[in-house]
């Protein structure tokens, strides 16, 4: 029985467990969840993810667990030894991969899930896109990137000079924006550089488009 | 050479990263950005921290910025040290911890940090509260603190059932709620008000608040 992914087609948070399986060949079963229907909001679900989000993950013994960036973290340490190394053992090596995370999580994720929400996903829920806050949310995200492009002149990735989680979880809302035309990448030459690698990964290819 | 942290007394960042050092024992100089006066803006300040954010910590010439990579380095350095168990090694018991974590920075941060600075740093700086977001946020406070509700009926804290990084990373901003008068986000749920009890009552807490001051 191979590993269980509850989640949906193109979720970002789905697909950002999918390329770390991808990375690492881990085979996987993709189980969609219906959220058009609220299927992530009955008892069943929340039993197993109490937020009621996707995705979640359910392995051969049992041992289930949700929170999609600590999922791709528990698969890169227990595959520790497939592929590229996407956690470091070093000390300091993995220190500037969480510093990469991190960054990730608080100058990326907020600006491109907002972005994303007011741009394309507002609209398919039947309602109206908020103008302002996706002007503020765009400016402070250009600045966020500046910052970007000044590390990523000086080390290969996000968290270090070999690709890791870090750059990974990048890869979902990233196209999300390019897909409704936000470019914010190819001005700046760091990111466009690394943006260009990272897309290109066989791994991120195979799912690009959704599970 | 002694744990420099750059930071700023009062930055809920900051003070993760200062209880972290006093559950693991490990001694520390706070060195305090001045963010009134934007000393954190400065390109002196900047070389060190692309974000231009606090804090960031010089570990003898090791610079490493981000409160959640800092303590998780801290705690892997100093494992052997001062409280056990807050970033476990047991990879399910790790995963776990990570959960939790990332339950912290997704579910809870966003939401607490956007309602506090809708009822006290916007004022502070001469901003009117949004009041729709400030609406918006305690909705999705709520909903959240909803499912903790549901997870904390069945372990004692986030991660299991013994505390770790992921139930302290609460802390500053959880404390900060409760300042501008929004505690009853915890008092009202009996599991989450438990759960919160037990993790802001640690003495190296306490000891955070009281030293952390201008």
């Amino acid at each position: 029985m191979v590993l269980k992914l509850y989640g949906y087609p193109t979720s970002t948070c789905t697909l950002r467990v999918a390329v770390t399986l991808k990375e690492k060949n881990v085979p996987f079963e993709f189980i969609p969840v219906d959220l058009v229907g609220g299927q992530h909001k009955t008892p069943a679900f929340t039993a197993n993810q109490p937020f009621g989000q996707v995705p979640y993950i359910v392995e051969d013994d049992g041992f289930q667990m949700y929170e999609s960036r600590a999922i791709a973290r528990y698969i890169a340490a227990k595959y520790a030894g497939v592929g590229e190394q996407l956690i470091p053992k070093d000390l300091r090596e993995s220190a500037i991969f969480e510093q990469g995370a991190s960054i990730e999580l608080t100058d990326y994720e907020p600006f491109v899930s907002g972005l994303a929400w007011e741009n394309k996903f507002t609209q398919m829920y039947g309602g109206t896109k908020d103008e302002k806050r996706a002007e503020s949310l765009l400016a402070t995200w250009r600045s966020k990137l500046d910052a970007y492009d000044k590390i990523l002149g000086q080390q290969k990735y996000i968290g270090g000079n070999k690709i890791t989680l870090a750059d990974l979880f990048h890869l979902p809302y990233g196209s999300v924006l390019l897909g409704i035309g936000i470019d914010e990448f190819s001005s700046r030459p760091n990111v466009a550089r690394w943006w260009n690698d990272i897309t290109s990964r066989p791994s991120w290819q195979a799912i690009k488009d959704g599970l | 050479m002694v744990l420099k942290i750059y930071g700023f007394p009062f930055s809920t960042a900051t003070r993760l990263v200062v209880f972290v050092c006093k559950e693991k024992q490990i001694p520390y100089e706070l060195i305090t950005i001045d963010l009134f006066k934007g000393e954190h803006k400065q390109p002196a300040y900047t070389k060190f921290h692309p974000f231009g954010q606090v804090p960031y910590i010089d570990d003898d010439g090791f610079i490493l910025f981000e409160s959640r990579p800092i303590v998780r380095y801290l705690l892997k350095k100093h494992a052997s040290q001062g409280t056990q168990g807050l970033l476990p090694t047991d990879p399910q018991a790790e995963a776990r911890a990570e959960q939790a974590l990332s339950i912290e920075a997704s579910s809870f941060d966003p939401n607490v940090s956007g309602i506090v600075a809708e009822l006290y740093f916007k004022p502070q700086r001469g901003l009117s509260t949004d009041e729709a977001n400030l609406a918006r946020l305690k909705e999705t406070l709520n909903e959240k603190l909803d499912a903790y509700e549901v997870i904390l009926g069945k372990q004692k804290f986030l991660g299991g059932d013994s505390i770790t990084v992921g139930d302290l990373a609460h802390a500053p901003y959880g404390t900060l709620l409760e300042t501008v008068g929004q505690g009853e986000f915890f008092t009202s749920r009996p599991n989450v008000a438990r759960w919160w009890k037990e993790v802001t009552s640690r003495p190296a807490w306490e000891a955070v608040k009281a030293e952390c001051v201008l």
